[in-house]
């Protein structure tokens, strides 16, 4: 009888192992999925399905799905794709109205994702995936600085208006040359000048934000439609932000940011954030200016205001074996419990319903300022040879911001070769 | 009896064998032939026959398009592959002689006993064991302007603060640093073991004849160790050529693309452009390149053994 059991025991284990459900997963490395894998146990337990996660830098994410995912094959279940990459792999994933209906979880409606983010799935018509996050650029300013009533008589008495969050680029550049020229900040502004698809949003944002689009469809096609004479206006703009940054802003990318705003002592004045990063801004063990930060959207410049778009999108790959699995995993990622318990977690979801969900109103003040910057979300260009382009503008933008070249040389470099790698494109 | 065979037999017997005997060897080889193609060949052929393809990485080989040598042409055209090219000699051409003149210094400095001395030596070869991306990690954060150590003691002896890697000219002179703070011990250890080689009655017969150190080194020292020198230049150029973690992580090839190295440039091709074909020109570029630094390395090396062989006859 003893033995018997025993054999039983093994029997169903090893039933156990053989009839549970395994699907890869690639997730780009942020708070964001961070904190939802503290879930995935529950997850694993309702379903049965095993996830099996491999987590990576955004470079390396786009770099695995190149190589891993093709029309044939995948590594991969369901892979994690940065919007500006939709375009590449969109023929290589499943649209979402052919994802199945969900065993467990019920299948997402694509109307509970917030609209300016929803757009980001969308390709050729068609919506190939599901938006994931809601990250978009939210504006960051220190209460400590603009509440502090004797800079706030300093600078009125200087400038002839009030001391507050900047509402417009002159605003930001005045208030940050006040705290940086009396050696209040460390950096009255800190730029983003790291990896290439970050500096091309600040190009956009400045450009937009001066009046010009950079890279339209037309017909069907790519097309350079940049204003020069406005674009050079946003880029002498942003050289005059770095004339008040902090040291090595020539470099700066995230780490570096994030040191210099909550790590040094004197700080930055203002700056953009991800809002997938506000949680560590928010850890008062790893910021000295955790509850001392305002959001706002960002200031608005001659043309009025833009908050660039950085969202990720869920997709399962044509060639995936476990498609039906793979899509039940992110309708429970999508659903509104965990969407509400990752706003809780201070990470910011993109469903509508979790982020303006009036019990975090006070709690999480940053949830307005997203809600405000999506009414001014706008895209970077998005199209197959997006990141030749960007390390066009990146090296000339750098240069011109910097000044190693004329602004006005620097914008010619990047309409020049910008030209040229969509003209041996084909377009 | 007729046990004895007929002679046509015996001879396509003997005939047979020989054929045998003679396959023997081959058939023993043939499984490390195999290998050393499949492992060692093939790799590079294929890289051949993707650089004569538009091959965009994502889409698969099904798209592919043939184009013959037109990724080596486009390359030609291309400003950004000469400056990678430019950059990567200009690291090659400082980086290396710097690590061997420091490499060679600590050789003769530490070819001697003293108190401690192994010690010494062993702690010297630490830089080399260091992993690359984490001497780049390490290197980037002493060279942040306002935490970095490096620019603290600057400040304190009352230096301007200094962005090392936001400036093209400092930021190429960043990366070939940490090449040579990490590489130098690698030429110390193989030039430290050719100098312990050396018979010391050549040496002490060259001082009864009066010889000081400068000629000792000049007429003794350099000419024995030629050997150990090229092949430690030879391994180190093939090493310098295809550095990159360490570079990535410090610049990713800025600021602009004053630190893009060719092999940054070639992943750039390959995982950022998605253009596998580019950068299999590139690579198949790179492995001329070396071959040609090799075979001139190893024919210097050569004709000093001549003149070793010459000398001793």
């Amino acid at each position: 009888m003893k033995k018997a059991l025993i054999v039983l025991a093994f029997v169903l284990a090893f039933a156990s192992m053989v009839s549970a459900q395994t699907i890869n997963v690639l997730f780009w490395d942020d708070a964001y999925p961070r904190t939802l894998m503290e879930r995935i146990p529950e997850f694993e337990k309702a379903t049965g399905i095993k996830v099996n996660i491999e987590i990576l830098q955004p470079p390396q994410v786009f770099t695995k799905t190149s190589v891993s995912v093709s029309k044939d094959h995948t590594d991969y279940d369901l892979v994690c794709v940065d919007e500006g990459n939709i375009p590449l792999f969109a023929s290589l994933m499943l649209p979402y109205d052919q994802w199945g209906p969900g065993k467990v979880f019920k299948k997402i409606d694509p109307n509970t994702v917030t609209p300016a983010m929803l757009d980001v799935a969308q390709w050729d018509g068609k919506l190939i995936g599901l938006p994931i996050n809601g990250n978009l650029y939210v504006w960051m300013t220190r209460k400590d600085l603009i509440e502090n009533p004797k800079y706030k008589a300093d600078f009125k008495a200087k400038y002839g208006y009030d001391l507050g969050v900047p509402q417009t680029f002159q605003q930001m550049l005045d208030e940050g040359t006040y705290f940086y020229d009396n050696g209040i900040v460390s950096g009255g502004f800190g730029p983003f000048n790291g990896g290439p698809a970050g500096v091309f949003g600040e190009a956009i944002f400045m450009w937009e934000s001066y009046g010009t689009h950079f890279i339209e469809w037309v017909k069907g096609k790519p097309t350079l439609v940049v204003d020069k004479a406005k674009a050079v206006q946003g880029m002498e703009f942003y050289k005059k932000l770095m004339k008040i940054s902090p040291k090595g802003a020539e470099t700066m990318a995230h780490v570096e940011r994030q040191a210099a705003f909550c790590a040094d002592p004197k700080g930055v004045f203002t700056q953009f954030i991800w809002p997938a990063q506000i949680a560590s801004y928010e850890d008062p063990d790893k910021s000295l200016v955790a509850g001392k930060i305002v959001y706002s959207a960002p200031p608005a410049g001659p043309a009025g205001r833009f908050a660039i778009r950085g969202t990720w999108a869920v997709n399962i790959p044509l060639a995936s074996k476990n498609k039906d699995a793979a899509a039940e995993f992110v309708y429970w990622w999508a659903s509104k419990d965990i969407a509400t318990w990752l706003v809780e977690k201070n990470t910011v979801p993109a469903r509508t319903d979790a982020l303006t969900d009036p019990r975090f109103a006070k709690t999480k003040p940053w949830l307005a300022a997203i809600a405000e910057s999506m009414k001014y979300a706008a895209a970077r260009p998005r199209f197959n040879e997006v990141a030749q382009v960007q390390d066009i503008v990146k090296k000339y933008w750098i240069m011109g911001i910097t000044g190693q070249m004329p602004c006005d040389d620097a914008m010619q470099k990047i309409i020049d070769e910008t030209k040229d790698v969509l003209k041996k494109a084909g377009y | 009896m007729s046990s004895r065979k007929p002679a046509t037999e015996l001879l396509r017997a003997q005939v047979q064998s020989g054929k045998a005997r003679r396959r023997a060897p081959f058939l023993f080889l043939a499984p490390a032939i195999i290998v050393v193609f499949a492992v060692l060949i093939f790799p590079i052929i294929f890289s051949l026959f993707v650089s004569t393809y538009n091959w965009p990485l994502s889409q698969g080989a099904g798209v592919r398009r043939f184009v013959g040598f037109g990724n080596y042409t486009a390359l030609a055209q291309d400003p950004e592959f000469w400056n990678s090219l430019k950059l990567q000699l200009g690291f090659i051409f400082i980086a290396i002689p710097i690590e061997l003149l420091f490499g060679f210094a600590a050789a003769l400095l530490l070819n001697r006993e003293f108190f401690g001395a192994k010690i010494v030596r062993s702690l010297l070869l630490l830089p080399v064991f260091f992993l690359p991306i984490l001497s780049g990690m390490t290197w980037r954060f002493m060279l942040q302007p306002r935490y970095g150590p490096l620019n603290a003691l600057l400040l304190k002896l009352g230096a301007p603060e200094i962005t090392w890697l936001g400036n093209p000219a400092t930021a190429y002179a960043a990366i070939i640093v940490q090449d040579i703070w990490r590489m130098w011990p690698f030429m110390f250890m193989l030039l430290y073991a050719a100098l312990t080689a050396i018979p010391q009655e050549l040496m002490e017969a060259a001082e009864i004849d009066g010889a000081g150190f400068w000629l000792k080194l000049r007429s003794l020292t350099i000419p024995l160790l030629m050997p150990t020198i090229l092949t430690a230049i030879l391994l180190r150029i093939i090493d310098a050529l295809r550095v990159f973690s360490e570079v990535y992580v410090m610049t990713e090839g800025g600021p602009g693309s004053a630190t893009m190295l060719f092999s940054l440039y070639t992943q750039r091709q390959a995982f950022g452009y998605q253009k596998v074909g580019m950068a299999s020109a590139m690579a198949i570029f790179l492995l001329v390149l070396s071959i040609v630094f090799a075979l001139t390395l190893v024919r210097k090396n050569m004709s000093l053994d001549v003149l070793e062989e010459k000398a001793g006859a």
